[in-house]
C-alpha cells in the first residue's frame, strides 16, 4: 500500500505540498488559540521549506519523482537546440533500426524455433542438405516409403515418426467451382506428420496414420492457414470445400493454426497432402511401394529420457537391417561397401530446415558485425556532441556543486538524459526497423516472389532492441557524464577558462573522431570489397548468351499430360515449332534445366574401361532448338534433329569438360557410354560437343554436362526457353497467347527472363555488397558531421585565442589552415589506424570474394582519399568562420 | 526541573504516538503534541519538526491512518487515528519496551 501510494504521490506533488503546508498552518493555529506566542509558535517549527522538504520526501517515492524530473529537464533542453538533437536521434535510430532489422533476420532464418510442441525433442535422419529422388543403395539422406514405415514399427527411441517428401510438389490445381487454375505448392506428408510435431488443427482435423495406409484412396487434404486466408478468403464453410489435383478430388479436411508453416524455413506449403497419394498429385512422383524408391526425409521425436546417442546407434542399426531385408536389394560388393560406411547421423531439428540459413548465414553475420560498427560510429558521434554541449553547461553544473548538489546527483541527472535521447532514438529506430525488414526481405528474396519468412518485430526483437538501446546509453552518456562533473569549482567559476580543461575535453573529443574515421574507413574497404567482388561475379561467362532469352514454365502434367506419352511430345513439338514461327523469334526450345535450377545426376559406364563409374555427371533434357536458343557453340558434330525420334539410335551431346573425362585419348564422336550401367536401353552414342557452359552456381568449376533430346528421354517438368529481339513484353504476351492458343489449360507460370535468373543466383552477394555501401556511405556521413561539430566546437572555444592572433597579425589564411591543419591530423591519424584493421578484416572474408584476395592498393587509396576529402570538407566551414573572426570582437569575447 | 532531552524521544516517540492514539483515537498532530507534554508532566516533548515527520512516516508504514475534518471552529484539521496493523504494532512496540527497561533496570541494580 505504502509504495503505490507513494508513487502516486509523485504524480500529485501538488496536492501533497499543498496538504502539508495547510495541515501546518492547522498545528500553528491551534497554537495561538491555545495561548503560544505566534512567532515562537512559526519558530518552533524550523525552517518552513526545510519541514516541508522532508515530509514531502517522507510521502514521496524519491527516485521516481527525480528520474521524472531529470527526464523533463532533459527533453526540455534538447528541444532547446534542435539540430543537435535532429542529428543525434537520427543517427541513433539508424544504428539501433538497422541492428534489429538484420538481427530479426538473422533470428528468423537461423535461431527461431518451429512453432511446433516441443522442437528440441525433434531430430532428422541425415542432414536434410539432399533433395530429390535417388534410387542409390545406403543413402543415408533420403528414404523410400517402405523404409519409413518399417522404421516406425521397429525403433526403440522415438516417441513417433513422420516422413514427407523432399520436394514441394507445384501444382496447378483448381478449387471446386472455379473455372481457372491455380498455383498451389503441396507437401506430401505422411499420416503421422501433424502428431509428431504436436501440431493441432485450427479447424477439422490434421492428417491421422489412417489416411496413409493404403495407396491412392484417401483424397484428403490439410491446408495453411495463409492459404485459406489468401485463397478461401477464410471462408467458414472451408471443410466442406474440395480441390481438384491432377485427375482427382481431395476433401479439405483441416486448415492449420496461423503460426505453422511447416517445417523449413523459407518455404510454406499451402497445402499438405498424405503420401499415399504421391502417385496422383502431379508431377506424380510416385513410389509408394517401391523399397528403393528414395525422396523422403524422415523426422522423428525421441521418446523422454533417450539420448541422441542411443538414437543415433538404434537407428543405425535399423538401417542396415531393413535395406538388407528388402528382397529386390541388390546385394553387390560395390553396394556392401557403401552400407559399411554409411553413418546416418541425427541432426537436430528444433530450428527446422533450411536452404536460406545455408545461403545466408555467413553474409547475415558479416552484415551484423557491420551494422554494430556502424552504431559505434554513431555513438562515438552523439558522446562527442554531448560533451561539447556539457562543456557549454560547465558553468550552471559548477554553480550547482557549489550549492550543495552531491557529484552523484549530477551524474544520476546526465545519464538519465543521455537514457532519454537513447530510448528516443530506440523507440525511432523500432519504427525504422520493422520498415527496414520489408526491406530486407524483398531483397534476399531476389526474384519476383517474396521469401515466406516471418520478419515481424516480436517481444524478443523488442528485448534485444531495448538491451542495445540501453547499452548505447551507457556508452554514450557515462563518459561526458563523468567528465563534466568533475570540475575545479573555482576555475569554472571564474570568467573564462582554465586552459586545463579544454585541453581534457579535446583529447578525449579527439580520441572519439579518429577512431570514428578509422571504423568509417573499415566500413568503406568492406563496402569496395563486395562491390568488385560481385562485379567479378556478374562479368563471368556463363558459356551461353544470357541476354533477350524468355523463359517460362508450363505445368503440362498438371493438364493431364503425362511424361514421354506421344501426346506430350507432339505437345512440346507444335508449341516449339508455332513459338519458333512467331516474328522477333530466333529460336525456342524446351528443356529439363536452364541454370540453378538443380539437376539430375548419375555416374556413366564407358564399355571397356571403369572410367566413367566414380564421376556424377549432370544430364540435360533438352529440344532439337536449345543450343540455337541459347547460344552454346557446338565445337564438333551435330546438334539434335528431327531425325532423333523415340525409335532411333539413342543419341547424346557431352560438353567439353566430360568429353576430355569420359574419352581423353581420340575422336569422342562415335563413341559409346551408358547411363547410369551398361544395360542396352541405356546405351548413347555421342553426336556432339558443346562448349562448356555453367550449370548450377556462376562461381563453378566446369561441369560434367550432357544432353539428351526429350524424344528420347522422358521428362515432366520442364521450362521454355525463347530467344528474342526487341522489347520484353510483347513477346512475353505472345508467346502465353501462343501456347494458350495449341491447349487453353496449360498452366503457365515464372515467367521471367534468363538474365533474371542468373542474376538471382548473386542474391545474396548483392545483399551484403549493397548494404554495406549504404552503411559505408552513412558512416562516412556520421563522421563528416563529428568532425565539423567538433572544429567548430574548437574554433568557438579559441575564438579569443583567434583574435589574438590576428591582432598580432596572423593573415586569415593562416588562422584558417590552422584548423585545416588540425582537422587532417586526425583524419590521417584515424585512417592510418583503420588501414590495418581493414586489412585484417578483409582478409576473415577473403572466402567470400571471388576473383581477387583482398583489398589491392588502388581500391585503398581510393577510400582514403574519399575520406580526406570528407575531412576537408567538414572542416571547411569552421576554418572560413575562424578566418572571418573579427579582432575586435573576438578579444571581449568570453 | 531540568527538561530531559527530547533525544530520549528517539526510539519510542512512535510508541507514545500509538499509544496515545490508542487511548483518545482521532485527534490531530497539536493534541498529540500537547498529550504527549501533558501525560508526561513536561517531562518529555515532542519538537514539531520531529513529531511530523514521524506521523507521516507512520501513515506510509500503514499503522495510523489521517483524515481530513471540520473541528469545532469551522476549520479544517487532520486527524490522525490507529489501524489494525497499527495496534499490533503497539503491542509490538510496547514489549519491546519493557524488555529494555527491564534489562537497564536490572544493569543498575547488579552493577
Amino acid at each position: 500500500m505504502s509504495l503505490w501510494s507513494r508513487i502516486g504521490n509523485v504524480f500529485q506533488a501538488d496536492k501533497v505540498n499543498r496538504e502539508i503546508e495547510e495541515e501546518f498552518e492547522a498545528h500553528i493555529a491551534e497554537a495561538i488559540a491555545q495561548g503560544r506566542d505566534p512567532e515562537e509558535a512559526r519558530r518552533a517549527f524550523g525552517s518552513a521549506l526545510r519541514q516541508r522538504e522532508m515530509s514531502h520526501a517522507i510521502r514521496v517515492l524519491g527516485w521516481l519523482e527525480n528520474f521524472l524530473q531529470d527526464s523533463a529537464y532533459g527533453v526540455r533542453s534538447m528541444l532547446r537546440s534542435p539540430a543537435l538533437t535532429m542529428v543525434a536521434l537520427l543517427s541513433l535510430a539508424l544504428g539501433i533500426g538497422a541492428n534489429t532489422a538484420i538481427f530479426s533476420l538473422l533470428d528468423a532464418v537461423m535461431l527461431r524455433s518451429l512453432p511446433v510442441k516441443d522442437p528440441a525433442q525433434l531430430v532428422l535422419l541425415g542432414t536434410g542438405t539432399a533433395s530429390g529422388k535417388t534410387d542409390d543403395f545406403a543413402r543415408t539422406e533420403l528414404y523410400s516409403y517402405p523404409f519409413y514405415r518399417q522404421l516406425r514399427e521397429k525403433n526403440q527411441v522415438f516417441s513417433d515418426t513422420a516422413a514427407m517428401c523432399s520436394m514441394t510438389n507445384a501444382v496447378h490445381g483448381f478449387v471446386e467451382g472455379r473455372t481457372d487454375s491455380e498455383p498451389m505448392n503441396v507437401k506430401l506428408v505422411s499420416g503421422t506428420y501433424f502428431t509428431t510435431l504436436g501440431v493441432r488443427a485450427w479447424k477439422g482435423r490434421t492428417l491421422n496414420d489412417a489416411d496413409d495406409n493404403s495407396e491412392g484412396d484417401h483424397p484428403v487434404a490439410v491446408i495453411s492457414y495463409a492459404w485459406w486466408k489468401r485463397s478461401l478468403a477464410r471462408d467458414p464453410n472451408v471443410l466442406n470445400r474440395e480441390l481438384k489435383l491432377g485427375n482427382m478430388i481431395y476433401n479439405i479436411v483441416g486448415v492449420a493454426p496461423p503460426e505453422f508453416f511447416g517445417t523449413k524455413v523459407g518455404e510454406a506449403p499451402d497445402m499438405w497432402i498424405p503420401l499415399s497419394m504421391i502417385k496422383e498429385v502431379p508431377p506424380n512422383f510416385g513410389g509408394y511401394r517401391d523399397n528403393f524408391s528414395e525422396s523422403l526425409f524422415i523426422l522423428a521425436r525421441l521418446k523422454p529420457g533417450v539420448s541422441s546417442t542411443q538414437a543415433t546407434s538404434n537407428v543405425n542399426l535399423l538401417f542396415r537391417q531393413i535395406l538388407l531385408g528388402f528382397p529386390d536389394a541388390e546385394l553387390s560388393q560395390e553396394n556392401r561397401r557403401e552400407l559399411d560406411k554409411a553413418q546416418v547421423p541425427l541432426t537436430p531439428m528444433a530450428t527446422g530446415l533450411s536452404s536460406l540459413r545455408r545461403q545466408f548465414s555467413e553474409p547475415l553475420q558479416i552484415l551484423m558485425a557491420v551494422v554494430a560498427l556502424v552504431l559505434l560510429i554513431a555513438c562515438a558521434n552523439i558522446a562527442n556532441l554531448l560533451l561539447a554541449r556539457s562543456t557549454a553547461r560547465a558553468r550552471e553544473l559548477a554553480v550547482r556543486q557549489a550549492l550543495g548538489a552531491r557529484r552523484t546527483r549530477l551524474i544520476r541527472q546526465l545519464l538519465t538524459e543521455s537514457l532519454i535521447l537513447a530510448l528516443f532514438g530506440g523507440a525511432l529506430g523500432v519504427a525504422f526497423a520493422s520498415a527496414g525488414n520489408r526491406l530486407l526481405l524483398r531483397m534476399i528474396s531476389g526474384g519476383p516472389e517474396t521469401i515466406p519468412l516471418n520478419v515481424s518485430i516480436d517481444l524478443r526483437l523488442l528485448a534485444f532492441a531495448l538491451a542495445v538501446t540501453v547499452a548505447t546509453a551507457i556508452l554514450f552518456g557515462t563518459i561526458p557524464a563523468f567528465r563534466s562533473t568533475r570540475l575545479e569549482l573555482t576555475n569554472t567559476l571564474k570568467a573564462g577558462r582554465g586552459p586545463q580543461d579544454t585541453l581534457r575535453k579535446n583529447r578525449l573529443a579527439r580520441v572519439l573522431i579518429v577512431s570514428q574515421v578509422s571504423l568509417s574507413l573499415v566500413l568503406m574497404v568492406g563496402a569496395g570489397l563486395f562491390l568488385r567482388s560481385l562485379v567479378n561475379l556478374d562479368k563471368i561467362d556463363t558459356g551461353f548468351n544470357r541476354e533477350n532469352v524468355l523463359r517460362l514454365e508450363i505445368d503440362s502434367s498438371s493438364a493431364g499430360y503425362k511424361p514421354g506419352e506421344p501426346r506430350a511430345i507432339a505437345l512440346d513439338q507444335e508449341i516449339e515449332e508455332r513459338v519458333s514461327a512467331l516474328p522477333s523469334v530466333r529460336a525456342a526450345s524446351f528443356s529439363a534445366f536452364t541454370f540453378h535450377e538443380g539437376s539430375w545426376g548419375s555416374n556413366v559406364v564407358v564399355p571397356g574401361t571403369n572410367i566413367g563409374q566414380s564421376v556424377d555427371v549432370k544430364h540435360n533434357v533438352v529440344g532439337d532448338g536449345y543450343f540455337a536458343t541459347m547460344q552454346i557453340p557446338l565445337l564438333r558434330g551435330r546438334s539434335f534433329s528431327p531425325s532423333d525420334t523415340s525409335t532411333s539410335q539413342r543419341v547424346a551431346i557431352i560438353s567439353e569438360h566430360l568429353a576430355k573425362v569420359l574419352f581423353p585419348l581420340g575422336n569422342p564422336l562415335g563413341r559409346h557410354y551408358g547411363l547410369g550401367d551398361d544395360k542396352p536401353e541405356n546405351d548413347v552414342i555421342v553426336v556432339g560437343i558443346a562448349k562448356n557452359v555453367k550449370f548450377g552456381e556462376l562461381a563453378e568449376d566446369p561441369v560434367n554436362l550432357d544432353y539428351f533430346p526429350y524424344t528420347q528421354r522422358p521428362w515432366d517438368f520442364g521450362d521454355f526457353e525463347v530467344r528474342y529481339t526487341g522489347a520484353y513484353a510483347p513477346i512475353a504476351a505472345a508467346v502465353q497467347q501462343t501456347i494458350h492458343s495449341i491447349d487453353r489449360n496449360l498452366p503457365i507460370s515464372k515467367v521471367t527472363t534468363l538474365d533474371e535468373q542468373v542474376a538471382r543466383t548473386l542474391t545474396n552477394q548483392r545483399l551484403v555488397a549493397q548494404l554495406c555501401t549504404f552503411f559505408g556511405v552513412l558512416s562516412g556521413f556520421l563522421s563528416c558531421i563529428g568532425i565539423y561539430g567538433l572544429m567548430s566546437y574548437v574554433v568557438s572555444r579559441r575564438t579569443n585565442e583567434i583574435g589574438i592572433r590576428m591582432a598580432l597579425g596572423a593573415a586569415r589564411f593562416t588562422v584558417g589552415w590552422l584548423v585545416i591543419r588540425e582537422t587532417l591530423w586526425l583524419a590521417v591519424v584515424g585512417i592510418a589506424i583503420g588501414i590495418p584493421i581493414a586489412l585484417g578484416g578483409s582478409r576473415l572474408v577473403s572466402d567470400m570474394l571471388y576473383g581477387f584476395r583482398g583489398a589491392d592498393p588502388a581500391s585503398l587509396a581510393a577510400v582514403v582519399m574519399l575520406l580526406l576529402l570528407v575531412a576537408l570538407f567538414a572542416g571547411y566551414f569552421p576554418a572560413r568562420r575562424a578566418s572571418k573572426v573579427d579582432p575586435m570582437v573576438a578579444l571581449r569575447y568570453e | 526541573m531540568a527538561r530531559t532531552k527530547t533525544d530520549s524521544l528517539q526510539g519510542s516517540l512512535d510508541l507514545l504516538v500509538l499509544k496515545i492514539l490508542s487511548r483518545r483515537p482521532r485527534q490531530h498532530g497539536y493534541a498529540i503534541m500537547a498529550a504527549i507534554a501533558g501525560m508526561s508532566d513536561d517531562v518529555l516533548r515532542a519538537e514539531e519538526g520531529s513529531l511530523y515527520p514521524a506521523l507521516y512516516r507512520m501513515e506510509e508504514a500503514g499503522w495510523i491512518r489521517a483524515e481530513w475534518i471540520k473541528n469545532e471552529t469551522g476549520r479544517r484539521a487532520r486527524v490522525y487515528e490507529l489501524t489494525a496493523a497499527g495496534k499490533k504494532q503497539l503491542g509490538a512496540e510496547e514489549s519491546r519496551w519493557q524488555a529494555i527497561s527491564a534489562a537497564i533496570n536490572r544493569v543498575l541494580r547488579e552493577a
